[in-house]
């Protein structure tokens, strides 16, 4: 029995060096143990300036480039079991059958798929209600946001945030990372204070005013607004505290429409 | 940005809600280059992402607003025509490109969608709304999306110009046909909107061209094409007017999409409108038949057997209901658009199907797994090791069984 221990987070480097080395070895996926420490260290994709180890893609095992962007999302997910799930599809799509991904209904094709799905969800969410607030730094703007993602999401999405506001200086902050970026180069902080996050913005009020605005007090579908915005995501984001109001006085509103209509 | 400036946001944005296409359609993808010093946003392809949503359930990825809400035509269901009582305001150029910028630079927006009552003339309001696209454009490389309303009667180099700089351009229909045109909005005139559709249609086609004979490439010329919006309910034509007025828009003017908006009652409203709304599920099974003709391979006659839509199911369950000889189809042989046909099952799954069958033949099992409506689907289906029993489909209390509570009146009204 070989362990393995994973010491980074989400560990994509040091699991695809761990799964190439035991491939190395023909170790088969039932005589690992995969297990993570607690400690937090950086490991971003490609991010690694030491010379590595070939990637899988280029041994002598082709592995389809869609099974690699499936492991790319399946291993930012929370769940600890995501390190041997991904050797052991890794595995059986080697030495069992190549197109082990096309069968939808595998059970282990079907947990990778979840766990991948779930990260890409999590990974849209933070795209979507990441809410930047600005300040001056060094008398220059500079826009800061806090975030909480689920997954370890924040490694998905910084290609997006850097190309959407390439020219902008930000710093996102999440729970177990930040990535600062000033026009030009990404700089990653493990663990950072979210103290420095500002609790004001000077747009805000404009935005507030836009989102009670734009919403039509006749017809009010709170479900599928929560499906679609669930509670949990609601604290970054400014404009959920006036969702409760909104929908008391909603009733009011629409009634007046129709007493307007009828007045004439 | 002073106080002001919030007032107009107010009026600006709630005049602008009425207009059902909310969402950000696909123009392709677009960034600033590598050594781009200036400029900001992108687009990733596929639809724009929903920032929030709001209390109706309507996503926001748009900063929609109209630039101003003074209007010298009275058309009699928009809170806006002349001869409303509502309060007025306008934005000025720069205050709309400001807005857009800030408002993108937190991450609230995907983009613009800007429309606007009609000042001085078409073309006054017409050149204004150009100006804000082109200096967010040019003077600010905005790579987001902008959304362009038409003005109708614009001379069409307003609208050629328009089209260089914003990624979707539209010209509301607003009504079916013109004898409800004349009565609720009798300034407008349908040949004249279907002129400027053709008119932006040919320009769109122009443009797509890889790369003309000289090599270059074309400017961009409204990559995510056109869309239009007709209000439900206001006037009393059939569904099946409604829809027909749809295939001749998808098929003539190649418009990507019709919104249908279901009549609300607005403030200060017309003597000649309705008092109640229209009930949202028509506007549902609108979309949904919509869908079916655009995608699913769905001709009119198939969709509609008379004059209005089935309230009670959706169009292709009652389809199915009406043609129960076609089933129950084989999951393992039936070809593709024959497996669109299945009530229960949508264009993505019907993907995913014809992907493993190329591998294993589907049975009950692997069904399930795939987490299938399997209740909807049952009478429907074959697979390996199973089938429907024949009087599933024959029970007089067939229908029934899919009748769904009425929800939407529940949570619409
Ligand atoms: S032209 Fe547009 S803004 Fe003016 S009244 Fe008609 S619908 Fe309203």
């Amino acid at each position: 029995m070989k362990t393995i221990t994973i010491t980074s987070v989400p560990g994509y480097n040091e699991w695809r060096i761990a799964a190439r080395e035991c491939l190395a070895q023909s170790i088969p996926p039932e005589n690992i143990i995969w297990q993570s420490s607690e400690s937090i260290q950086n490991d971003l994709f490609g991010d690694t300036e030491e010379v590595t180890p070939a990637p899988i893609e280029q041994m002598k095992h082709s592995i389809p480039k869609s099974v690699l962007m499936l492991f790319k999302y399946a291993l930012c997910h929370q769940d600890i079991s995501r390190f041997a799930l991904c050797y052991r599809v890794l595995w059986r799509v080697i030495f069992q059958n190549k197109n082990l991904i096309q069968l939808k209904t595998d059970e282990d094709i079907m947990q990778l798929m979840t766990l991948a799905k779930a990260v890409k969800r999590d990974a849209y969410k933070m795209s979507a209600f990441l809410r930047f607030r600005e300040v001056a730094l060094d008398e220059q703007e500079h826009f800061i946001a806090w975030y909480e993602p689920e997954h370890f999401s924040l490694e998905i999405k910084l290609d997006f945030f850097q190309t959407r506001f390439k020219n902008m200086r930000w710093s996102i902050l999440t729970p177990y990372r930040a990535a600062h970026w000033d026009t030009e180069k990404l700089v990653l902080e493990d663990n950072p204070d979210p103290s420095v996050c500002p609790d004001d913005d000077r747009i805000e009020k404009y935005w507030l005013t836009y989102y009670t605005n734009i919403f039509n007090p006749a017809r009010i579908k709170k479900n599928a607004m929560l499906s679609s915005m669930p509670k949990k995501y609601w604290k970054n984001m400014p404009e959920t505290a006036l969702i409760d109001d909104m929908i008391k006085q909603s009733d009011a509103r629409a009634r007046k429409m129709i007493i307007d209509g009828n007045k004439r | 940005m002073h106080d002001k400036l919030i007032q107009k946001l107010e009026i600006l944005s709630d005049a602008a809600k009425y207009d059902a296409s909310c969402a950000s359609g696909t123009a392709g993808k677009r960034k600033a280059g590598k050594t781009d010093k200036t400029g900001i946003g992108s687009l990733t392809g596929g639809t724009g992402i929903c920032h929030s949503f709001t209390p109706d359930g309507r996503c926001v990825s748009l900063l929609k607003i109209l630039m101003t809400n003074y209007c010298i035509y009275d058309c009699h269901y928009c809170i806006n025509r002349v001869s409303s009582s509502v309060q007025r305001a306008r934005f000025t150029v720069k205050e709309t490109v400001d807005l857009t910028l800030n408002f993108y630079k937190r991450n609230y927006i995907e983009g613009l969608f800007l429309s606007s009552g009609i000042v001085g003339s078409p073309d006054i309001t017409m050149e204004s709304m150009v100006r804000i696209a082109k200096s967010l454009r040019i003077d600010h490389g905005f790579k987001g999306y902008i959304h362009l309303k038409t003005i109708p009667n614009a001379s069409p180099e307003l609208q050629a110009e328009a089209g260089l700089y914003a990624d979707r351009l539209s010209i509301n229909v607003e009504m079916p046909t013109q004898p409800s045109l004349n009565k609720y909005a009798p300034e407008k005139d349908l040949g004249a909107i279907h002129n400027s559709m053709n008119t932006l249609k040919d320009k769109i086609a122009e443009h797509k061209v890889d790369k003309t004979h000289s090599g270059k490439r074309p400017p961009r010329f409204a990559p995510g094409g056109q869309s239009t919006q007709m209000i439900i309910g206001a006037d009393d034509s059939s569904d099946k007017i409604i829809l027909g007025t749809s295939v001749k828009l998808y098929s003539q003017q190649k418009l990507r999409r019709v919104y249908y908006s279901a009549f609300s009652p607005i403030p200060d409203a017309s003597e000649v409108l309705p008092l109640k709304p229209a009930p949202l599920i028509r506007e549902h099974r609108l979309y949904q038949a919509d869908w079916l003709l655009r995608f699913y391979g769905f001709n009119l006659d198939e969709i509609l057997h008379n004059d209005m839509l089935d309230m009670d199911h959706d169009p292709k369950l009652a389809w199915a209901l009406r043609n129960r000889h076609v089933f129950p189809i084989d999951l393992n042989k039936a070809d593709k658009l024959l497996l669109l046909r299945i009530p229960g099952l949508g264009a993505r799954t019907v993907q995913k199907i014809l992907a493993i069958r190329r591998y294993t033949k589907l049975s009950w099992m692997d069904l399930t797994k795939m987490r299938l409506p399997l209740q909807k689907l049952k009478p429907f289906i074959t697979v390996s090791d199973y089938s429907p029993a024949i009087h599933l489909l024959d029970s007089n209390n067939f229908e029934l069984q899919f009748k769904q509570p009425k929800q939407f009146e529940l949570f619409g009204a």
